[in-house]
C-alpha cells in the first residue's frame, strides 16, 4: 500500500506500543474462527487432497484420507451434527432433531444460525479495519477513505453489497445451509436410510432416501406435489419444495449459488487479469501493439456472444474438459476468452492516460524495466476501472451460464444449476408445482439486481465523475440470455 | 480528420474485423475437437459415407487451402447447404425460410424497447427523485435482471391462464383474433404485400393484427433487456442535459418549457442512446435463441441453435458469417448516427 521510510515504526512495532485494540480484535476473532476451526481446516484438508491427486502416484493419500476423516469429526457451531434437521416423529414427539424442535425449526435456526455467524465475520473483519485506521494507520486520511465514505452514503449500493453478501454466504456454506446434503439426496439416493412415521402403521419405519424421493415428486396433480415449506410423506421438510424428481429444491437452489459464484468469479477473473495485461502492453508500447490487440478485440466483440458459447459447447461436447465439474471449467475458459476485450476496452482509455503521466517517463528514466513500470507504476491506477467493470459484469455472467444451462448446454447433472432447475419445472408452471420454475427465476432476479447495483456502488464510489456508458449496459446484460 | 474521414475510417476498420471474425469462426469448426464429418453422420456412420461427405466438404485438401476456399465461399456469398437438420437445403433457401419471423420478431422488440423505455427514462430524467422516478428506475432494473428465458416461461404461462384467472373475462388466445401462445408468426401476407392488399384490405389487416399479436409476447421479452437499458440512459442523459449550462441559458433567455424540453433537452439527450438502440441488435441475436425456443419460433436463433445442437458444422459457419456481418453493419449504422447526430465526433482524434 505504502512504502516504508526509516523515521517510521513497522507496524508490528506500532501494534506493541498501544497493543489494546489489536489484542480484543484479536480475541474476538479468536472465538469466531475457534467456534468453526474444524470447518476451516477441513478446507485445508480438501485442499491438500486436491494437491495430492494431482502428483503423480499419489503420495500420502491414505494419510490425507484419514487426515480428512479426523478433521470431520471436529465439532463446529454452525454445522449439521450440533444443530441437526433431520429426525422424524416417533408418535409422541420428535427424534433426533435439535433439542426435539421440529425439523422446520430446527433448519431454520441453522439457516438463521449460519446467517448471524456470516454477518458476526464481517463485522469483525470491519471492525478490524476501522481499528487499524484509528489507531495504527500513520496518515490520518488516505483516498480510500472517500471511497469508503462514498460508497456509505449510496443506499442503493449498499442494498447491493447485502444482496451480493447473502448469495456468497448462501454459496459457502452450502453444505451446511440446506435441509439435506448433497451427498444424502442428490447424489447417493439410495446408499441412504431414513427413519419416518407411517401415519397408516402407526410406527416409525425406515426407507433409502432414493425411494422416498420417487414417492414426494413435484410433478403436478395435487397429491403429487410438495410445495415450499412443507413436508412430505416422509416428514422430510422442504424449504423450497421438491424438484420433480422427488430432490430437495433448496439443496439444489444453495449447490446452484455455489456453481454460479465460481463460475462468474473465476471468469470475471481470469478475464480481467488477461485484460489488465494487454491493456498494460497496448498503454507501454502503443503503436502496434495497440492496432493488433484493437484488432482482435474488436473480432471477438463482433461475434454473437451467445452463440459463440452454443458452438464452442458443442464443439467441446466429448472431449475430457467437457467433463471437469460439470462442465463447469470449460464454460470459464470460454467466459474468459470471450469477455477478456470487453473488460480491456474498458481500461484502455485510463491505461493510455497513466502511460502519458511524468511519473512514468521518471520511473523508466531511471532505468526500471517495462514489467516493473507497468506492474508499480500503471497497473494500480488502471486497477480500480477493472473493478468497475468486472462488477458490472457477473450479473451477465450468471444469466448466460444460467441460459446455457437451460438450453442443456451448460452444466450437467448431477451438479445442480439455476437455469436447470428452470428448464426442469418449465411444464409444471401452471400447476401446483409452479415453485421449481418461479423459485430459481426469482432469485436470479434478485441476486442479478444486487450486484448490479453493488456495482453501481463500487462505480459511484471509486469514480464519482463516471457516466454511465454503453459498455458498463453490455456489461451487465448477459448477451440476451 | 473531418467526421467523415472519421466515418470511412471506421468502415475500413470494419473490413479486417469479419475476416478476422470469420477466420474465428473456421478455426473453432475446423481446429476444434469435433469432426464434422462424425457429427454429420452421427450413428450412421460408415467410411464410405464419410469419405464421400469428406471429398464434398473438401475436407481432404490441406488446411490452408479449406481455409481460403471457406473464405472465398462465404466472402462471395456462396452460402453451402445444410447436411444435417434439411440435408440438401442450401443455407439461402434456409435463411429466407427461417430469417422473416426473427426480423419480425427483432422489429417488434425494438420497437417495444424504444417507444415504452425511452418515455420512461425521459419521464423518470424529467421528474427525478420523485416516487415515480424511484419507481420507474426499479422497475427498469428489476426488468434488466430478470434472464429472458425465465421471463418468457412465465409469460407463456401467465397468457395461457389468462382465462381461468379472470373467469373469462379477458382470455389473451380469444383477444381481438385467435391466436395461440406458444406459436410461430403467420407472415404468409408479407409476400406481395401491395397486391394481396389491394385485392382484400379487411383480411389483409387482419392477418397483421393477428401476426403482430402472435409475436408481442415474444418482443416484449427479447426487448426486455434493452428497454430497461434505454430506461437508465435515457434518465441520466436527460438529467445531464438539464444540469447543463445552454440548458440554464436557454431557460434565462425566456425558452418556454416546451419548447425547452423538446428542442434543447430531448434531441441532446438522444445522443448517449444511439449506441445502446445499436447495441440492441448484440442482445436480439443472443436472446432470439432463448424467446424463439421457449415461444417455439422457428427463427434464426432456433434454426442456429438446432443446427449446434445437431452438429450441422457447415450451416453453423454460415449462419456465423451472417450474424458477424449484421452485427459489423449496425457497427457501422451507429457511426453513421453518430456522424449525422453528434458533431463533436471526430474532432478530438
Amino acid at each position: 500500500m505504502s512504502t516504508k521510510t526509516e523515521t517510521e515504526l513497522p507496524l508490528r512495532q506500532r501494534i506493541a506500543e498501544n497493543p489494546q485494540p489489536a489484542l480484543v480484535w484479536a480475541a474476538v476473532g479468536a472465538v469466531l474462527i475457534g467456534v468453526e476451526l474444524g470447518a476451516v481446516l477441513q478446507v485445508f484438508g480438501a485442499l491438500a487432497g486436491v494437491i495430492v491427486n494431482l502428483l503423480p502416484g499419489d503420495p500420502g493419500a491414505a494419510t490425507v484420507a484419514s487426515l480428512q476423516e479426523s478433521l470431520k469429526s471436529i465439532p463446529t457451531l454452525v454445522s449439521r451434527d450440533v444443530i441437526p434437521n433431520q429426525g422424524y416423529w416417533d408418535g409422541s414427539q420428535y427424534v433426533g432433531t435439535f433439542l426435539g424442535l421440529s425439523p422446520a425449526a430446527a433448519w431454520a435456526v441453522r439457516f438463521v444460525l449460519v446467517y448471524a455467524y456470516a454477518f458476526a465475520v464481517l463485522a469483525w473483519l470491519w471492525d478490524g479495519y476501522n481499528r487499524f485506521r484509528r489507531h495504527y494507520r500513520r496518515v490520518d486520511w488516505t483516498p480510500r477513505d472517500d471511497v469508503i465514505d462514498r460508497f456509505r452514503g449510496h443506499s442503493w449500493g449498499e442494498f447491493g453489497l447485502i444482496i451480493t453478501i447473502m448469495f456468497v454466504v448462501m454459496a459457502v456454506f452450502a453444505p451446511a445451509v440446506g435441509p439435506t446434503t448433497m451427498e444424502k439426496n442428490i447424489l447417493q439416493p439410495y446408499d441412504y436410510e431414513i427413519s419416518y412415521f407411517d401415519e397408516e402403521t402407526e410406527s416409525v419405519e425406515t426407507a433409502l432416501v432414493g425411494e422416498a424421493n420417487i414417492g414426494s415428486g413435484s410433478q403436478g396433480a395435487g397429491d403429487e406435489n410438495v410445495g415450499p415449506m412443507s413436508y412430505d410423506d416422509f416428514g422430510r421438510f422442504h424449504p423450497f419444495g421438491t424438484a420433480t424428481n422427488g430432490k430437495d429444491l433448496f439443496t439444489q437452489v444453495v449447490f446452484g449459488a455455489r456453481i454460479s459464484l465460481t463460475i462468474a468469479t473465476l471468469s470475471i477473473g481470469i478475464a480481467g487479469l488477461i485484460g489488465l495485461a494487454l491493456a498494460m502492453i497496448t498503454a507501454y508500447y502503443k503503436g502496434l501493439a495497440d492496432m493488433v490487440v484493437v484488432l482482435a478485440s474488436d473480432s471477438i466483440q463482433s461475434l454473437p456472444l451467445i452463440m459463440v458459447l452454443i458452438l464452442m459447447l458443442v464443439i467441446f461436447q466429448n472431449t475430457w474438459v467437457r467433463e471437469l465439474y460439470d462442465g463447469a471449467v470449460l464454460i470459464i475458459l470460454i467466459f474468459s476468452l470471450v469477455y477478456w476485450p470487453f473488460i480491456w476496452r474498458a481500461i484502455r482509455g485510463p491505461a493510455f492516460q497513466v502511460s502519458e503521466q511524468d511519473w512514468i517517463d521518471a520511473a523508466k528514466s531511471f532505468g526500471q524495466t517495462p514489467g516493473q513500470v507497468m506492474r508499480k507504476h500503471m497497473a494500480p491506477y488502471v486497477f480500480s476501472y477493472m473493478l468497475i467493470y468486472a462488477s458490472l459484469s457477473l450479473g451477465g455472467i450468471i444469466i448466460s451460464v444460467a441460459g446455457l444451462s437451460y438450453l442443456n448446454l451448460g452444466i450437467t447433472a448431477p451438479t445442480p444449476e439455476w437455469g436447470r432447475l428452470i428448464a426442469d419445472g418449465q411444464q409444471y408452471v401452471a400447476s401446483p408445482s409452479w415453485h421449481i420454475s418461479f423459485i430459481p427465476g426469482v432469485l436470479i432476479t434478485l441476486v442479478v439486481t444486487g450486484l448490479n447495483a453493488f456495482g453501481d456502488g463500487i462505480r459511484d464510489a471509486i469514480d464519482p465523475q463516471a457516466d454511465t456508458g454503453e459498455n458498463e449496459t453490455a456489461a451487465a446484460g448477459g448477451g440476451g440470455a | 480528420m473531418s467526421r467523415w474521414q472519421y466515418f470511412m475510417r471506421r468502415v475500413l476498420m470494419s473490413i479486417p474485423v469479419v475476416i478476422f471474425g470469420t477466420t474465428i469462426t473456421f478455426a473453432l469448426i475446423r481446429l476444434g475437437p469435433l469432426d464434422p464429418v462424425s457429427a454429420i453422420l452421427g450413428t450412421q456412420y460408415n467410411p464410405e459415407a464419410a469419405e464421400q461427405i469428406r471429398t464434398n466438404l473438401g475436407l481432404n485438401q490441406p488446411l490452408w487451402s479449406q481455409y481460403f476456399d471457406f473464405m472465398y465461399r462465404l466472402f462471395t456469398f456462396n452460402l453451402g447447404q445444410s447436411w444435417v437438420i434439411a440435408p440438401g437445403t442450401t443455407a439461402y433457401e434456409l435463411i429466407q425460410v427461417y430469417a422473416p419471423r426473427t426480423i419480425w420478431l427483432g422489429f417488434w422488440s425494438v420497437l417495444i424497447a424504444l417507444f415504452v423505455g425511452i418515455p420512461l427514462g425521459f419521464y423518470a430524467g424529467l421528474n427525478p427523485n420523485t416516487p415515480s422516478d424511484y419507481f420507474a428506475s426499479f422497475g427498469g432494473i428489476v426488468w434488466r435482471a430478470m434472464p429472458n428465458f425465465w421471463l418468457a416461461i412465465m409469460l407463456v404461462t401467465a397468457l395461457s391462464q389468462t382465462g381461468q384467472w379472470t373467469n373469462g373475462f379477458f382470455t389473451w388466445q380469444s383477444w381481438i383474433v385467435k391466436t395461440n401462445v406458444v406459436t410461430p408468426p403467420t407472415l404468409g401476407f408479407f409476400v406481395s404485400p401491395l397486391e394481396s392488399f389491394m385485392q382484400n384490405p379487411g383480411e389483409w389487416l387482419n392477418e397483421l393484427v393477428r401476426a403482430t399479436k402472435q409475436i408481442a409476447p415474444a418482443a416484449l421479452v427479447l426487448g426486455s433487456a434493452s428497454m430497461g437499458n434505454e430506461m437508465r440512459i435515457g434518465r441520466t442523459a436527460v438529467l445531464e442535459t438539464i444540469n447543463s449550462n445552454y440548458v440554464e441559458t436557454a431557460r434565462a433567455k425566456g425558452v418556454s418549457g416546451r419548447t425547452l424540453v423538446w428542442k434543447h433537452i430531448f434531441r441532446n439527450a438522444l445522443i448517449p442512446l444511439v449506441p445502446i438502440i445499436t447495441g440492441e441488435a448484440f442482445l436480439l441475436l443472443g436472446g432470439s435463441v432463448f424467446v424463439e425456443t421457449v415461444f417455439a419460433i422457428n427463427g434464426l436463433g432456433w434454426l442456429f441453435f438446432n443446427a449446434a445442437i445437431n452438429g450441422d458444422l457447415p450451416l453453423i459457419g454460415t449462419l456465423m458469417y451472417i450474424f458477424i456481418l449484421i452485427l459489423v453493419g449496425t457497427n457501422i449504422l451507429q457511426d453513421f448516427l453518430y456522424t449525422i447526430i453528434d458533431p463533436r465526433v471526430g474532432y478530438e482524434g
